[in-house]
């Protein structure tokens, strides 16, 4: 349950900040191919993902690892188990 | 033997249409942007307990028209330019190859990059909300962000510039494009401005005493340059972007040629940063005469900067009376658009093309009666049907900066 809305929260980051549909959004996805973003948006991912979980993510290293959309579910999924303060402030 | 410069496409983002052609209408229609801002109420210290302004409704269609990952790095001023560069690509026929052959080139500019993103990431840094500003931000906001933001939507690689002069920024554009061209440096320009209104600027002019402020005229008739009862500038927004060209380059690709620019001259006070005065407005006139090699008595229309503020409107009345006396009609649109700031220039040459076309002098909007200190000009007050050949436009800024810009009609030959 946890991690479906994990999901949703990421994807409306998409649909919001890069305007993309929601069915465009699989977990098999790669970000830079498949979606066009490229390294200003990922600038604005970081900080759409600090906003919506109220997370840290600037400086971390794995974040230079993402390469499609299962790869930031994995991580923003690590990061509220490392932290369960997350997973009580998620937003409604 | 001097390269002769043209027009060979315009287009404009403006509160009073989305073309040239839908602009011009409204001019001649006599409709007015200028209309109540309850939505600033609180954020502007107006003296009436009301605030005035020309803004631009763009539709959340029209602004996704332009594609995300090129219109993320836009404030306003930045989508108004794009949105009006494209109709004057579109008129002037040019193709991705031409833009992007090094040959052509950029050259817009605005008082500010943008004044709302100004306002929107400081507000943001103030509260420390972070993660709200974009990783665009100083994209959407440094001077030159109309300008690198069209010339990367169209795929422009030659030289772009941005002289950023306040109200003069985009006559400097598309002036510094003539000379560019003269000079061999590139075959053709996007050239123009753009500018944004906000509760920044208009508080700005407001705490200089300079925003039209009165309780007796309604938001229609508080711009009325050279009139007896002026009181203060409203402002406005938008963008107005012409393609300039060398004439043999045009000619070879069958494109339209809309009018010639023939002269073009540029000054400054040195003693004033913030009033205008006579004689460095004449002296520029003189100077754009010069370049074109033409007499004042060449000239059918002067375009006035003509703002409706009282000292700006005097002095530049005293210079045209110096140059033209009371022969040559003079207007300003900007009784009806209001001031569009560093778009001026671009949206009011965009709109002498479209008089020189339909050979009809649009007027000064309100004026009822000409003050004293503007009297002996020829101000026409009413739409008037005559050839419009020979166009002086003036441009006026803080900063003590002045521009003429001095264009030729197609009939007459260009």
């Amino acid at each position: 349950m946890t991690r479906d809305r994990l999901i949703e929260l990421i994807n409306q980051i998409f649909v919001d900040q890069f305007e993309l549909e929601p069915e465009e959004l699989t977990p098999e996805k790669r970000i830079f191919e498949d979606f066009a973003l490229d390294s200003l948006d990922i600038v604005d991912l970081i900080t759409g993902l600090q906003r919506k979980f109220g997370i840290s993510l600037r400086d971390n290293k794995d974040v230079q690892q993402i390469r499609t959309l299962q790869d930031i579910y994995d991580l923003v999924e690590k990061l509220a188990r490392d932290n369960p303060d997350l997973i009580a402030k998620l937003p409604e | 033997m001097k390269r002769r410069i043209v027009v060979t496409g315009a287009g404009v983002t403006s509160s009073l249409g989305y073309t040239p052609a839908e602009l011009y209408q409204s001019l001649l229609a006599g409709k007015s942007a200028v209309r109540l801002m309850p939505e600033w109420q609180g954020l502007v210290p107006v003296g009436s307990d009301h605030v005035s302004a020309a803004p631009v409704a763009i539709s959340p269609e029209k602004s996704k028209s332009i594609k995300r990952h090129y219109r993320r790095s836009m404030g306003n001023a930045a989508l108004f330019a794009t949105l009006a560069a494209q109709q004057a690509v579109v008129e002037s026929g040019l193709a991705a190859e031409i833009l992007g052959n090094g040959r052509a080139g950029c050259i817009i500019s605005s008082t500010i990059g943008s004044s709302s993103e100004v306002y929107e990431s400081t507000k943001a840094v103030i509260e420390h909300r972070f993660n709200d500003l974009s990783a665009c931000q100083f994209f959407r906001i440094v001077s030159h962000s109309s300008a690198f933001n069209v010339a990367n939507f169209f795929g422009i690689n030659g030289v772009q510039l941005s002289p950023c002069s306040a109200c003069a920024s985009s006559l400097q554009s598309i002036g510094l494009a003539y000379e560019q061209i003269l000079a061999g440096r590139q075959e053709l320009f996007l050239a123009g401005g753009s500018d944004e209104v906000t509760p920044i600027v208009l508080g700005s002019f407001r705490h200089l005493y300079a925003l039209a402020d009165s309780d007796e005229l309604p938001p229609e008739e508080l711009s009325r340059p050279f009139d007896a009862r002026r009181c203060g500038l409203v402002c406005g927004e938008g963008a107005g972007i012409l393609v300039v060209e060398e004439y043999e380059h045009a000619r070879r690709r069958q494109a339209p040629v809309l009018a010639e620019i023939i002269g073009y001259a540029t000054n400054c006070t040195g003693t004033q940063i913030s009033q205008s005065d006579s004689a460095s407005i004449e002296a520029c006139m003189r100077l754009a005469l010069a370049d074109a090699q033409i007499a004042p008595d060449d000239v059918d229309y002067v375009s006035a900067h003509a703002t409706s503020t009282v000292a700006g409107d005097r002095e530049e009345a005293a210079a045209i009376r110096a140059v033209f006396g009371d022969r040559v009609p003079v207007s300003s649109v900007k009784g009806q658009l209001g001031h569009t700031l560093g778009a001026s220039g671009g949206i009011e040459t965009a709109a002498v093309l479209a008089m020189m076309r339909h050979g009809v002098i649009l007027p000064n909007a309100n004026l009822a009666a000409v003050a004293e200190d503007c009297a002996g000009l020829d101000l026409p007050a009413a739409p008037r049907q005559q050839p419009v050949r020979t166009v002086v436009k003036n441009c006026i800024a803080f900063g003590g900066v002045n521009a003429t810009l001095i264009m030729r009609s197609a009939e007459a030959g260009a």
